[in-house]
């Protein structure tokens, strides 16, 4: 309705007879279900139930609310080097509301978001992408007059479920970074009685938004979630397992510098702070740009934006390990636990020494240097160590 | 230990003479073959596992040529992993035998618990300061500032083994591991600092273990306290009439 489409999808017709019209083929789009079977890991039998229920699909409503962000997600959603099937579902999803996309403005476009409310209560989708700032009442973000949480609350309201695209929308992101100045946090610290689906990363892989709604048309509920509420098809390992770079990690073969022999072999590049080990997330198979490439592909270490806090937790970002606080950037903590194992040493060595010229100060006063156990007048049967002052 | 009874070993063991050893001694079966076969044990896989840790938190070796060739890295990782098994499986045996190993090895010796306990420990710190080293008590067992080092290392190799699989169990998500110890990385603030707390803790021990040998060496030499061949044969040649703490 709002997307740019010649041939806008209508309440008539389900998906199978839009796609069919708009010149999609059975075959392209036989391979669309499949592909996200496979996306989903419901391998090939539940293919034939995926065509079936989105062929059958009515045009569901999906309001998709922009609070505080910066547009990213909406960009990687939207954008890709050709438009494939997966663009062509989220294009045609009957977009009722998205205030970036669409062309209506002002009081016209706050109507229509009540109008799909109203039409579709309990029945529509809602897709948020950024933070919700609480500070100050909440005045950090306001649209149409009204807070970011006013709206987000009302439009919850009648959710079936929200999808959470972004890291704004799962956590709150740079805005909720320390110190957090708007108080911002994600969708699931305000939407509690609606099951929340985080689709987690800065921006997220629009794969995995597609797959998703996919999942949600074939089944009527959302995908299996991980702790953090992340579907687990994409987020349910880490970059570093599936990573095409893992061959070198485990011959011990490593970028050390961005410009040295090592990043141009493609090696890999753990040690200038990659955080792949620590980030779930589905990029080294999905990628981005219709599977163009991805940061790692492109030589820089993964800074694991789909994990919570990673502004504050993961960085520095070139740098395996986080900071010590307190003893100066350079000193990181190998340095600071070496100077202390050789201190340890040092001190050792230098209590040895003050051992020897204790005893030596003992057995020049004459006092016998039982420094513990050995009673006077019988040193003589031990290994003598003492000399032989006839004292005691 | 009741305080104050300053007992001596010759009182309370056999009054028989001991074969083969010299007079005015007394040979004290101190430590179960089990705890010194755990002590020897433990020392290998912590070696083993600062080694090949510290290599995996900053991989200063490299290898060249195709990663086919090589498993450096795989290598390193096999011998942490497997290390950590075994350290494990003695520290089960080690919680076991804290409930049936004498009084020097049970549960009971973790801690100084009585006051007099940190008066002796003020008193040892003094001997190793130089300060009237011949004031200072003796003990059988561990003494007071011993259970403190020895019970805070058993601590941080329980900090360095629930954080290790933690991170051990980021490759099976929904595996035993990442189930077992999922709730760690919430707790200590992320998975970063997780992996922080685990590197920093393998500095403890690179600090731990030249204070421990070198203590242990000189209680040996200089007071002749036989603490190393107390781990090696299970027992101690004491002096008869040297009282001791813990008899």
């Amino acid at each position: 309705m709002i997307f740019p489409s010649s041939l806008p999808w209508t309440e008539d017709q389900s998906l199978g007879e839009h796609l069919a019209g708009s010149g999609v083929s059975r075959r392209d789009f036989l391979a669309f279900c499949g592909e996200m079977a496979v996306i989903l890991g419901l391998g090939s039998t539940l293919t034939p139930q995926i065509v079936k229920a989105l062929e059958q699909t009515r045009r569901p409503s999906v309001i998709w609310l922009q609070l505080q962000e910066c547009t990213g997600c909406v960009e990687s959603v939207i954008r890709t080097a050709e438009p494939t099937i997966g663009d062509l579902v989220l294009d045609l999803i009957s977009l009722d509301y998205n205030h970036t996309l669409m062309a209506a403005a002002g009081s016209a476009a706050e109507s229509a978001l009540h109008q799909a409310m109203e039409e579709n209560d309990g029945q529509y989708l809602l897709l948020v992408t950024g933070s919700v700032p609480l500070n100050e009442d909440g005045i950090y973000t306001t649209i149409g007059g009204r807070t970011a949480k006013e709206v987000l609350e009302e439009a919850a309201e009648g959710a079936a479920a929200v999808i959470a695209i972004g890291a704004c929308a799962h956590w709150g992101n740079i805005q909720a970074s320390n110190p957090n100045p708007t108080g911002a946090v994600g969708v699931s610290q305000i939407v509690f009685d609606k099951p929340v689906v985080n689709i987690a990363g800065c921006p997220p892989i629009a794969d995995v938004v597609t797959a998703t709604l996919v999942h949600y048309l074939t089944f009527g509920r959302v995908p299996d979630l991980d702790a953090d509420g992340r579907p687990l098809f994409a987020y349910g390992a880490r970059i570093h397992d599936q990573c095409p770079r893992r061959a070198h990690f485990d011959a011990g073969q490593f970028v050390e510098e961005f410009d040295d022999d090592s990043a141009r072999r493609g090696w890999c590049l753990y040690k200038v702070g990659c955080k792949g080990p620590a980030c779930f997330s589905p990029c080294p198979i999905f990628q981005w740009n219709t599977r163009t490439n991805w940061p790692i592909g492109a030589g820089h270490p993964c800074i694991g934006c789909t994990e919570r806090d990673f502004w504050d937790r993961y960085t520095p970002f070139y740098d395996r390990l986080p900071e010590v606080a307190g003893f100066g950037v350079e000193s990181t903590a190998d340095t600071i636990g070496f100077a202390l194992a050789a201190g340890a040493t040092a001190g050792v060595a230098a209590h040895a020494v003050a051992t020897g010229v204790h005893r030596a100060r003992m057995r020049h006063r004459g006092e016998y240097s039982r420094i513990d156990v050995i009673p006077p007048g019988e040193e003589d049967e031990l290994p003598n160590e003492e000399g032989d002052d006839g004292q005691n | 230990m009741t305080p104050g009874s300053r007992l001596r070993v010759f009182e309370r063991t056999t009054s028989q003479p001991q074969l083969g050893v010299k007079p005015g001694y007394r040979w004290v079966y101190v430590w179960h073959w089990p705890i010194r076969a755990m002590h020897w044990w433990a020392a290998g896989c912590i070696v083993l596992l600062a080694a090949s840790g510290l290599y995996i938190g900053k991989p200063y070796f490299m290898t060249a040529g195709e990663p086919s060739a090589h498993y450096l890295m795989g290598w390193a990782r096999m011998i942490h992993f497997a290390a950590a098994g075994l350290l494990v499986a003695t520290g089960i045996v080690r919680v076991y035998w804290l409930f049936v190993g004498n009084r020097y090895e049970r549960w009971r010796a973790l801690f100084p618990v009585h006051r007099q306990d940190w008066v002796h420990a003020y008193q040892i710190l003094l001997k190793y300061a130089f300060v009237r080293p011949l004031e200072a008590p003796h003990y059988l067992g561990h003494n007071p500032l011993q259970q403190f080092l020895f019970t805070f290392v058993y601590l941080v190799v329980v900090i360095q083994v629930v954080t290790g699989f933690t991170l051990y169990g980021l490759a099976n998500p929904g595996g035993f591991f990442a189930t077992m110890f999922g709730w760690v990385a919430p707790m200590m603030g992320g998975l970063q600092l997780v992996r922080f707390i685990h590197h920093v803790n393998t500095w403890f021990f690179m600090i731990f273990i030249p204070v421990h040998v070198y203590m242990s060496l000189r209680a040996d030499l200089v007071h002749r306290e036989a603490r190393v061949s107390s781990i090696v044969s299970g027992g101690r040649f004491v002096r008869e009439d040297v009282p001791f703490e813990d008899v």
